[in-house]
């Protein structure tokens, strides 16, 4: 028949008392081992003495002279086989010392010779056997101990070396971050100067043609042209030249900036002369413009043609992305300056909000990329953005585009402003 | 009204023909168009003009070159020379007035009416 394997486990209760009973038996080894040897020698002799007056008291039955056993178990675990071996001797006389003092009488006087003798033999034995299990356990004890600590010393090094390889994994990562944006600014100026020589054989080559062309027009619109139909087309030529002519000074002017003219300026000011420039545009789109100045701002020391040309071009794109009656917020604010140092000047930041269709996540990484418009074809040139960035950036500042979570765009333009500015 | 005589000098023949077209047609100017910029010294002797209208970019002479050849002569010192140029843009060529010998710079395509402005405030002085 097939009994099913069952395994017993021991009751909580029954390992809480096997571990009461080795605690006690541990505490009163330790106590007895950190007495000195002629102390611990003397009690266990005591206890012979005890065990010996007992035995004699009981008429040596054997239970009692089982005894013997304590001493001599205590005496060899405690102190060793040696000590183990001079309590069984010191057993086995007293024991004979007793048996004499009690007078049996014997059929041979070899009896209770014998009788010791074996009686010795037995406790040496034991005390030999329970001598070699101490040093057995001493030594398991000491290899514990010594592989405890090499386990101990090999998790402390793999500590260190899991923390070394975190630290030297993360730096990697900071690395490689670093690496790819070097990587990607690299591009970037690659992209820049390819640009800038392009601008500068473009301009002489186009230039030229284009001033044939403007001048042929003006010729033509000069001679008071025959109908309405000739009149528009010189006029959309005129345009034509213009837009191309537009085109080229964007990218002249972004290959070789001119000198910054900066001079400590009120943001607000140089706000309102922006918005003034595109209020043909804003009344057109019907856009309703919202100002929400802190005027406590401290001025900024900037070039302001230029920061104006960044700011028309970042209302246009508003106005182009809105539906006729959006809104345009212009906000100031204060902010922390670039720099990081919080004791240092105080930043000012611009934020223009529309509430056009906001920025598509595929094009977010372009948005700055020279040529890249949204616009239809002949709205914009795909550069407005570009040269905003690299006005913004020759100023020491920055220029942010995100998605407002309300819809819409936000641009973020911040400046560092001078710490003896504060009006 | 006097007649004001331009030298126009530039590499390109559209460009001479057309600034002389359109000079001409509004009446008050004589244009002389000189496409060879080593030519320029002896054009402006034989048309003694008001003002010189110089390209910058030429091939052999840049309008600096010229321009420096002109002023050495006593008949040119104080003839007005404007630059036309291809290189800069119109906001650029605000306060460059009075470089190498020129009185101020025009960003090409140059707009007739602004150049017509531009030709009354220097021949004017």
């Amino acid at each position: 028949m097939n009994l099913p394997l069952q395994i017993r486990f021991p009751s909580a209760a029954a390992t809480d008392n096997r571990a009461w009973r080795e605690s006690r038996v541990r505490g009163l080894t330790r106590a007895l081992s950190s007495q000195p040897l002629p102390a611990t020698a003397g009690l266990l002799l005591g206890l012979v003495v005890a065990v010996g007056w007992a035995d004699y008291m009981t008429g040596f039955e054997v239970s009692v002279s089982l005894l013997y056993l304590i001493p001599i178990g205590l005496g060899a675990w405690v102190a060793g086989r040696s000590m183990g071996i001079m309590v069984a001797l010191a057993s086995a006389a007293v024991w004979l010392g007793a048996d004499l003092l009690a007078g049996h009488a014997y059929g041979h006087w070899l009896m209770p010779v014998w009788n010791t003798l074996t009686l010795a033999i037995s406790f040496l034995v034991v005390a030999a056997l329970l001598g070699s299990l101490r040093e057995v356990n001493e030594g398991l004890e000491r290899m514990v101990a010594r592989r405890t600590k090499a386990l101990q010393a090999e998790n402390a090094q793999r500590r260190q070396a899991e923390e070394e390889l975190t630290q030297a994994l993360s730096e990697a990562r900071k690395a490689h971050a670093e690496l790819q944006r070097t990587q990607f600014q690299l591009i970037e100026a690659a992209k820049m100067e390819s640009v800038a020589r392009l601008a500068s054989g473009v301009a002489h080559q186009v230039k030229n043609p284009l001033m044939t062309l403007s001048l042929g027009v003006d010729y033509f619109l000069s001679r008071k042209p025959e109908s309405r139909n000739e009149a528009q087309l010189a006029q959309d030529m005129k345009e034509a030249v213009r837009r191309a002519s537009s085109v080229i000074n964007i990218l002249l002017d972004y290959s070789r900036p001119r000198p910054l003219q900066r001079t400590s300026e009120d943001i607000h000011s140089v706000i309102e002369n922006s918005l003034t420039l595109v209020r043909h545009q804003l009344n057109k789109q019907q856009v309703t413009v919202v100002r929400e100045f802190d005027m406590t701002l401290p001025s900024v020391l900037l070039d302001r043609t230029r920061i104006e040309q960044v700011l028309v071009n970042l209302f246009l794109n508003a106005v182009q992305a809105m539906a006729p009656g959006g809104t345009l917020t212009v906000r100031t604010v204060s902010s922390t300056p670039l720099s990081g140092d919080s004791d240092g000047p105080t930043g000012v930041t611009v934020e223009i909000d529309d509430t056009g269709h906001g920025i598509m996540p595929e094009n977010a990484d372009k948005l700055f990329e020279p040529f890249f418009t949204t616009k239809p074809p002949g709205q914009g040139t795909g550069l407005g953005l570009t040269v905003a960035r690299k006005l913004m950036e020759i100023h020491g500042g920055s220029i942010r585009l995100s998605n407002r979570k309300q819809g819409g765009a936000r641009a973020t333009l911040q400046f560092n402003t001078q710490p003896l500015a504060k009006r | 009204m006097m007649t004001k005589r331009i030298l126009v000098v530039d590499d390109e023949p559209s460009v001479t023909r057309n600034l002389k077209l359109n000079l001409e047609s509004g009446g008050g100017y004589e244009v002389l168009g000189e496409n060879h910029a080593a030519e320029t010294l002896n054009a402006a002797r034989g048309f003694r003009p008001d003002l010189i209208l110089l390209d910058v970019m030429m091939p052999g002479l840049d309008g600096g070159d010229v321009a420096a050849r002109l002023r050495a002569d006593p008949l040119f010192r104080d003839t007005p020379i404007i630059f036309l140029t291809a290189l800069v843009s119109n906001e650029e060529t605000e306060g460059h007035e009075m470089l190498r010998g020129a009185e101020t710079f025009l960003a090409k395509p140059v707009d007739i009416g602004e150049l017509k402005k531009t030709l009354e405030n220097h021949i004017r002085r």
